[in-house]
C-alpha cells in the first residue's frame, strides 16, 4: 500500500439494488401501481457508456461482499455510499419522486448500514419539491446516525443557488450534514453543455465539470454560504483543477461586480476554501509530478481535496495508485482521511485496528 | 460590522481612512474653483510627480493617484457612481453616491474619499490633500 498506515475515507461508493436486495419493498404500497404504470419515469440523460459503467471485475450489490472486495482490500476506514436514488429529483412525477427518495434512504438503512459499520449513507431527496425534501432530510438524518450527507445530482430545474432550495439547505445546516453534489442526469432537462448537445458519452462525461462549475458559481453568488455559515458542500466526481480557475476568475469578477451581490461579505475564493470540498476521482493526471503538486497547491488541497474511488464504476481510482509518491505524507493524509473526517465528523481509527486487519 | 469578513473590513476602512500623502508641502494649482463643480474632475500630471485625479464630490474636494494598484491603469478615467453596502442576504442598500470610481480596465471599485479598494482588505490608492487657496483648487503634495 502506497498509503502505508494512513487511514482512508472513500467518499464515493455506488451500491445498486438487486433481486436479492430490491428497492420495491421500501416503497409504500400506495405507489406500487403508479410505478407499475410507468410513473417512476425520468427523461434520463441519453448518454450511456458503450462499454458499460460497472467494472468487469467488480460488483456492488451485496454489502458484505463489497466490504471484503473493496473496504478490506484497500484498508478503507469509512466508505460513503451514493445510491442510484441520488437522481430521484429528475423523476417526472413529483409524488413518485418523493416516495422513491424515502425508499432509497430506508433501503440503505435496512441493508447496507447494518452490514458494516464502515458504511456511511447518503440521504436522497426530491429537490423538485423542496418542502418535502427538507422533511425527508430531517427524517432520514434522525433515522440513522450514519446517514451522513445530502446527495443531489448535477442536473436541476434551477441552479442550486436558487432560494427555492434554501429550506433543504436549512435542514442540512440544522442536522450538521454536508451536501454532496454528484453527476446525475446532466442533459435530461437541458443540454449538458451551455452550447449544445454532445454527440458521444466521451464528450458528455468529460464535460460534467461544466455543470459543477455552474452549480458552484450559483451557490456562492446567491449567498448560500453567507445564509448558512456552517453548511459544507462536497463536489464529487466533477473534477479537481478547475477549482483554481473558478476561484481566480470569480474573485477577479467580484472585484468589479461586488455591488451586484452586496450580500457577499467575503471573496468568493474565501467561501470556497472554507465551505467546499472536491473529490479526487476521476483524478486528473498531469504530465509531471511537479504539475500535480502545483495543482494541489492551487486548489488548497490540504483543506479541499478528499479521496474517492467511484467503486465499482469504470473509471475507478485505487488509493494505492492515485497520488504520486512525491505528495508529502502529511498532505496525503489530509487527502486520504482528514479532510473527509472533518467534513463528516468522523474519528480516526486506533492504529491497533489497522495493524490487525 | 465585524472585520472577520473581508468586505466588511474593506468598508470599515472607508469610515476610518489613512492620512493623505503629504510630504513636501509642494503646492500645485489645479484650476479655479468655479471650474470644478460638484461631479466634476480634473486630471493633473504633476511635473516630476504622479498623475493625480482631483474630484469635487458634493462641494468637497478629493484627490487620488491616477494609477490603479492592480495593473497601473489610468484609474481616474473610470466612471463615478454609487455602490451597495455590505448587506443582509438579497438586500440592496445603495451608498456612497458619487464617490465610487470604477477602474476603466477591469472595473474594480475604489472609494475616492478614502482611496480604499472596496473588494479586499488591503488594496488602496493614494489620496492627497486638496485646498482652495485664493479661489484656486490646489493640491498640497
Amino acid at each position: 500500500m502506497a498509503s502505508g498506515t494512513i487511514p482512508i475515507i472513500d467518499c464515493d461508493i455506488h451500491p445498486s439494488d438487486s433481486p436479492a436486495l430490491p428497492l420495491l419493498p421500501h416503497i409504500p404500497k400506495a405507489y406500487h401501481e403508479a410505478i407499475r404504470s410507468g410513473m417512476a419515469a425520468n427523461r434520463g440523460a441519453g448518454y450511456s457508456n458503450p462499454f458499460g459503467v460497472i467494472r468487469r471485475d467488480a460488483d456492488c450489490t451485496d454489502p458484505r461482499q463489497t466490504a471484503r472486495d473493496h473496504l478490506d482490500r484497500y484498508n478503507i476506514t469509512y466508505g460513503v455510499l451514493q445510491p442510484p436514488g441520488l437522481k430521484v429529483s429528475l423523476t417526472n412525477n413529483i409524488d413518485v419522486g418523493n416516495a422513491l427518495a424515502t425508499a432509497w434512504n430506508d433501503w440503505q438503512i435496512a441493508h447496507w448500514l447494518p452490514a458494516d459499520e464502515r458504511y456511511l449513507g447518503s440521504i436522497c431527496v426530491n429537490m423538485n419539491d423542496p418542502a418535502a425534501a427538507a422533511r425527508e432530510l430531517r427524517r432520514a438524518a434522525g433515522a440513522h446516525p450514519r446517514m451522513k450527507q445530502l446527495n443531489i445530482p448535477g442536473e436541476s430545474t434551477d441552479l442550486y443557488g436558487h432560494r427555492r432550495y434554501f429550506p433543504v439547505y436549512e435542514a442540512c445546516a440544522e442536522a450538521g450534514l454536508p451536501i454532496c453534489l454528484h453527476p446525475g442526469a446532466e442533459g435530461s432537462l437541458a443540454s449538458s453543455t451551455p452550447v449544445g448537445r454532445p454527440s458521444s458519452y466521451f464528450e458528455w462525461h468529460t464535460g460534467l465539470s461544466l455543470t459543477f462549475m455552474a452549480q458552484l458559481i450559483s451557490l456562492v453568488a446567491e449567498g448560500v454560504f453567507e445564509r448558512f455559515p456552517t453548511l459544507k458542500l462536497i463536489l464529487c466526481e466533477g473534477g479537481v483543477s478547475w477549482l483554481s480557475h473558478l476561484m481566480w476568475r470569480m474573485d477577479k469578477n467580484f472585484k468589479a461586480l461586488r455591488s451586484t451581490t452586496p450580500w457577499l461579505r467575503r471573496l468568493p475564493s474565501e467561501y470556497i476554501v472554507d465551505h467546499v470540498r472536491v473529490t479526487t476521482q476521476p483524478m486528473e493526471e498531469p504530465e509531471t509530478d511537479a504539475q500535480f503538486l502545483n495543482m494541489l497547491g492551487m486548489i488548497h488541497a490540504e483543506k479541499t481535496l478528499c479521496f474517492a474511488t467511484d467503486f465499482p464504476h469504470w473509471d475507478f481510482d485505487a488509493p494505492s495508485a492515485v497520488l504520486p509518491k512525491k505528495v508529502p505524507e502529511d498532505l496525503k493524509r489530509r487527502i486520504l482521511f482528514d479532510n473527509a473526517a472533518e467534513l463528516y465528523g468522523l474519528k480516526a481509527p486506533v492504529m491497533a485496528e489497522a495493524a490487525a486487519s | 460590522m465585524s472585520d472577520a469578513k473581508t468586505i466588511d473590513a474593506a468598508f470599515r476602512q472607508v469610515e476610518s481612512p489613512r492620512e493623505p500623502v503629504s510630504r513636501s508641502g509642494r503646492r500645485i494649482a489645479v484650476c479655479p474653483a468655479a471650474e470644478l463643480l460638484p461631479g466634476d474632475k480634473r486630471i493633473v500630471d504633476v511635473p516630476g510627480g504622479p498623475s493625480i485625479g482631483v474630484f469635487n464630490i458634493g462641494g468637497e474636494y478629493h484627490a487620488i493617484k491616477n494609477v490603479c494598484p492592480h495593473n497601473g491603469a489610468p484609474l481616474c478615467l473610470g466612471s463615478v457612481h454609487a455602490t451597495h453596502a455590505p448587506s443582509e442576504l438579497h438586500q440592496f442598500e445603495p451608498c456612497m453616491e458619487g464617490r465610487v470610481i470604477r477602474c476603466p480596465w477591469h472595473g474594480w471599485e475604489f472609494d475616492i474619499v478614502s482611496g480604499k479598494g472596496l473588494y479586499d482588505r488591503n488594496s488602496r490608492v493614494a489620496t492627497y490633500v486638496v485646498e482652495v487657496q485664493d479661489g484656486v483648487v490646489t493640491l498640497v503634495l
